[in-house]
């Protein structure tokens, strides 16, 4: 009897112990594993501020476009005085610039800085 | 021009450009440059110089346009050089 309280008592003593390294062991994992996904999820969507800088130095670089001209809000048409074909110029820079294809339906609403900075910015592709 | 709605056409025409300049891209430095620079005056010119409501011969020049994007896409065409034939506006 005294030699199994003995053994009881020594018992539960050690559950808890084991218990907490068992779980100090597992939490370490799961930490590196959440973070990474969610970095993986960040680096998919670029920053929306280092998207507009990199959106405006193109436009900017455009030939027949006058630098100081170039705002965030800036519409190609009538703040920039670009016609339709230059738009589609523009556009196929930021393509270049960002290293992905934009499809045609969704490059012909590009006609504003900011229309360009909003689509680049959701989308996953962009680089 | 109100560049935020574009008639059908004016849309083809647009593909029609963007078509030959994702072309001109595959091409060396070089090349491309030459390519874009025959292809953005060609597109200029007629744009300038093509009545607007002129729909049968824009539909002329899309569909001959179209062809000489698929030559251009094809890797035994090396170059492009403009002929160009002067029609008067009819």
């Amino acid at each position: 009897m005294a030699a199994r309280g003995a053994l009881l008592k020594y018992l539960r003593v050690n559950v808890t112990p084991s218990l907490q390294i068992s779980s100090s062991i597992t939490s370490p994992p799961l930490y590196v594993l959440l973070r990474r996904f969610s970095e993986e999820v960040r680096g998919s969507f670029l920053d929306k501020s280092e998207v507009t800088d990199r959106v405006l130095s193109v436009v900017k670089n455009f030939q027949k476009v006058e630098p100081s001209r170039v705002t965030p809000k800036a519409h190609f048409n009538n703040d920039l005085g670009l016609d339709s074909l230059d738009t589609v110029e523009v556009v196929m820079a930021l393509e270049e610039e960002f290293g992905f294809e934009i499809p045609d339906n969704e490059a012909d609403k590009i006609q504003s800085v900011d229309l360009a900075v909003d689509f680049i910015a959701s989308h996953p592709q962009a680089k | 021009m109100g560049a935020s709605k574009l008639s059908g056409m004016q849309k083809q025409v647009l593909s029609l450009y963007r078509g030959f300049l994702r072309a001109a891209r595959s091409r060396p430095t070089e090349d491309r440059k030459r390519i874009e620079m025959i292809v953005s005056t060609e597109f200029r010119h007629n744009s300038k110089e093509v009545d607007r409501k002129n729909f049968q011969y824009i539909e002329y020049l899309l569909r001959l346009g179209t062809k000489q994007l698929d030559q251009l896409k094809s890797p035994d065409i090396v170059s492009l050089s403009s002929i160009k034939v002067v029609t008067s506006k009819t």
